[in-house]
């Protein structure tokens, strides 16, 4: 499943100046980039980002933490 | 899909050995002072040209500040498991992170040949000294680092006699207490002495740091983040860009400071220094360096007693199995595997062959085969893990232990250690040390925290097994002291050894009959393991002594000492029951970190060993306390804490209480926690309470048999300093060390860094 968004207008020259100045290689991949950077920072389980229990489990063996 | 996996396999093959053989190349000129090497940072033209868009973004952070969070990309394409990475691009990533380029060779030694020939000795003196020029000196600097070497012990030691060469040494040297870092946390105390810096400066506050906005736990001084793009082809995911491991630790360490000078260097395990960051000499990445799946210790038991519970325990995971036929088929545990959908484990299987009779197994490991008796240690084992079959491997190594062959089958394995012959991830610099270590003094273990507590505290090893376990590691270390040290002429030399931290954190409570888990059978069993591990570290100080000489400068060392550790604070449910933490309705009862808080009505958190944090807004995510606001509320919590008494005894569990503000100077300083809770001898914060969670209680008795801790008031737990010289410094400090070994050189202090030498020169 994909979904297109279209931009236009003043959003899409500041997106296009962005993309540029940042190095992204095309506007696409810097709106791709910044929805999936907002999602990891809105919802962090759902962003891909590794469930608090994971990251547990890997500091576990530092052995301070039960 | 095959034609496709194999040209992807083809070209990353090409630029992985063209990489390192480039590598190799500018490392082996850097060295030997080739006037073509390119110095530290300096990029030729070819390189300058960013080659993705991920390359031109990374530039720009490192233009724009990020100066020393060393960064690598990796080749996900074809390397990467979770952690896993190729050395091309961390190559790349090397020569694209930021240090001060030192002048060209060559401009130095047109400069010297204008110099008068009268003045032609002071010149070469001059030139030894200075930044990019060949040092020529003789001098040479032996640094023991020795984590959690106890004044008050190691005073008990001398006096029972056990330590001989310490007692020389302080009679005829220099013996002082060495304050330490502020949490007297061992990533902190160590990146003091590496940058010179308190955690202001080199941003390192505790193990663990939380992202404000998400409150997620990350190890505090090393970060992986994989790829952010993948190409789905059936069940096969193909990561396409790059991921980045990153050091987090913030500013130069002292060996880059001393290769700009051309001062020879070898490092051997510093924590707080993975990846290892780019250097000429010779270093080998310690504690923060993870194990093959990508965590800090991961065991596994295999076992047919239906007493001990399948599934995950602390820092291991314990595998149900049959034996059938006195045969046992079972899989070795290896990383994540990304490039197949879900990335599940990669496992390669093993069979274990019982004697009915006796008390002895044969297991087949992959083309291996190897016989334990029941209470024996294999040696290590090579395991190759398919990630994508005939194209891409990762190889590791781990030990056997047959703990029980009869009636019940009980197999312990290891953490799967990166292998040092041939590494997964970076290791050491050169990229060829840590495989030449290995076929020196054979293979050892590379996890950061190799003794296997969690394998004690889980009831899986007992004392006697963890006892020989961690023996192991000491041997593994004193073999390759006794292969580098004979090596070392001059410059500086540190080698770092673990054991008597990790020992007194597990065995504190034989020596303690004040501990609540003291225990007078084991005590006079096992009581002498500490004492014993303090004997053997006065060995290895007995092999330098004798080689000291009027060039030679001595510096023993510990990031901080010890104390019991008898009761928990919960510092989290004590900010509930004052307040400063609210619940939405449900209370408590997850085991999630922060599950169930309601932001809105908070306040303040504690996460990590000694840190408290206000609920800042601006800063967290759901921040309820306002700048102006701040101070007050700190001062607040600060009294209080101060005033809490321990119930059960009417003790004083908190002496000290710092404002990070007042404690800490750099460009860090708010980035780590608002106030520093320094707990006293025999307190410590509680384990549940480190990573948010809420016990009902607000004391509780520690029962694990992690008993001793220094994770406390800073200044009740001073690490020590002795030195074949005198020291001047009244109170020396870790932030004082690498002044100390630049002034050994006549380099002047970098700016920023704090502290002063020991010595007056």
């Amino acid at each position: 499943m994909s979904y297109k968004v279209k931009l236009e207008g003043e959003l899409l020259d500041n997106a296009k100046k962005c993309a540029e100045k940042s190095g992204y290689a095309s506007v696409d991949e810097f709106v791709l980039h910044a929805v999936e950077k907002e999602i990891k920072r809105v919802l962090p389980e759902e962003g891909g980002g590794e469930s608090k229990e994971t990251v547990k489990k890997r500091l576990q063996g530092l052995g301070y933490i039960e | 899909m095959i034609i496709l996996l194999l040209w992807f396999y083809v070209i990353g093959f090409a630029f992985t050995v063209g990489g390192q053989i480039n590598a190799e190349i500018e490392h082996a000129a850097a060295l030997h002072g080739h006037p073509e090497a390119k110095a530290a940072g300096e990029k030729v033209a070819s390189e300058t040209k960013s080659i993705s868009p991920v390359d031109r973004w990374r530039d720009r952070a490192l233009d724009s500040g990020w100066h020393n969070s060393q960064q690598f990309d990796y080749q996900l394409a074809f390397c990467r498991v979770l952690n896993v990475f190729s050395w091309d691009s961390f190559r790349r990533q090397r020569d694209r992170s930021h240090f001060s380029p030192p002048q060209d060779v060559r401009g130095l030694k047109r400069t010297a040949c204008k110099i008068s020939s009268c003045l032609l000795v002071c010149a070469v003196a001059l030139v030894s000294c200075q930044r990019g020029g060949r040092w020529q000196g003789d001098q040479k600097l032996i640094i023991l680092g020795i984590d959690g070497l106890d004044p008050q012990l190691l005073n008990r030691y001398i006096e029972q006699g056990r330590m001989p060469n310490f007692a020389g040494l302080a009679r005829t040297g220099s013996f002082r207490a060495l304050t330490t870092s502020i949490p007297p946390q061992s990533p902190v105390a160590w990146s003091n002495l590496i940058t010179g810096m308190n955690a202001g400066g080199h941003g390192i506050f505790d193990f663990i740091h939380r992202d404000p906005k998400t409150l997620q736990p990350y190890f505090s001084t090393s970060r992986v983040e994989p790829a952010k793009h993948a190409l789905h082809l059936g069940n096969w995911v193909i990561p396409i860009g790059s991921g980045t491991a990153e050091q987090l630790r913030q500013g130069k360490a002292f060996w880059e400071v001393l290769d700009e000078y051309g001062i020879p260097n070898t490092v051997f395990r510093i924590p707080a220094n993975f990846p290892p960051v780019r250097a000429r000499g010779k270093i080998l990445s310690g504690m923060g360096t993870p194990d093959l799946r990508g965590s800090y210790g991961t065991f596994t038991f295999y076992t047919d007693d239906p007493m001990s519970p399948p599934g995950t325990v602390e820092g291991g995971q314990i595998i149900p199995t049959q034996v059938e036929n006195f045969r046992v088929n079972a899989r070795l545990i290896g990383p994540d595997n990304t490039f197949r959908k879900g990335s599940p484990a990669a496992t390669e299987p093993f069979t274990v062959s019982v004697d009915p009779l006796e008390a002895v197994a044969k297991i087949e490991v992959q083309d291996q085969k190897f016989v334990l008796r029941e209470g024996e240690w294999s040696d290590w084992i090579g395991v190759q893990f398919q990630l994508i079959p005939f194209i891409a491997d990762v190889r590791g190594i781990c030990r056997f232990y047959l703990k029980q062959a009869h009636p019940r089958f009980e197999l312990y394995v290891s953490p799967i250690n990166i292998d040092p012959a041939d590494p997964a991830l970076p290791l050491s610099t050169p990229k060829s040390y840590s495989r030449d270590l290995s076929e020196e003094a054979g293979e050892f273990y590379t996890q950061g925290i190799s003794e296997d507590t969690k394998a004690l505290s889980a009831g899986v090893l007992d004392d006697k097994q963890f006892l020989e376990q961690s023996r192991t590691v000491l041997a593994e270390h004193r073999r390759i002291f006794d292969a580098e040290f004979p090596k070392f002429q001059r410059g500086v030399f540190f080698f770092y050894f673990s054991s008597l931290d990790l020992n007194a954190h597990m065995f504190w409570r034989l020596i303690d009959p004040k501990h609540p888990e003291y225990n007078a059978e084991l005590a006079a069993q096992y009581g002498s393991a500490l004492p014993d591990f303090y004997h053997q570290i006065d060995e290895v100080l007995g092999e330098v002594l004798p080689k000291l000489d009027e060039h030679t400068t001595l510096l023993v060392l510990s990031d901080h000492g010890f104390a019991p550790y008898y009761r928990s604070f919960n510092l989290n449910t004590w900010l509930m029951n004052n307040g400063y933490i609210h619940l939405k309705p449900g209370g408590s009862d997850s085991n999630e970190a922060f599950a169930n808080v309601d932001w809105s009505q908070t306040q303040a958190y504690g996460f990590g060993l000694n840190g408290l944090y206000l609920n800042l807004r601006g800063r967290e995510r759901d921040g309820l306390v306002g700048p102006a606001q701040a101070d007050a509320l700190l001062q607040e919590i600060k009294d209080k804490l101060l005033a809490v008494r321990d119930p059960q005894n009417g003790g004083i569990p908190i002496t000290r209480v710092d404002r990070a503000k007042d404690v800490y100077q750099g460009p860090y300083t708010d980035k780590g926690p608002d106030l520093l809770v320094g707990y006293n001898r025999g307190y410590r914060a509680g384990w549940q309470t480190i990573l948010g969670n809420f016990p009902a209680d607000e004391f509780e008795n520690n029962s694990n048999p992690w008993s001793g801790d220094h994770c406390m008031d800073y200044t009740l737990v001073p690490g020590v300093l002795l030195s074949n010289r005198k020291i001047d410094a009244s109170a020396p400090a870790l932030t004082d060390i690498a002044p100390t070994i630049f002034a050994q050189f006549g380099i002047s202090k970098p700016d920023g860094m704090m502290g002063s030498s020991v010595f007056s020169h």
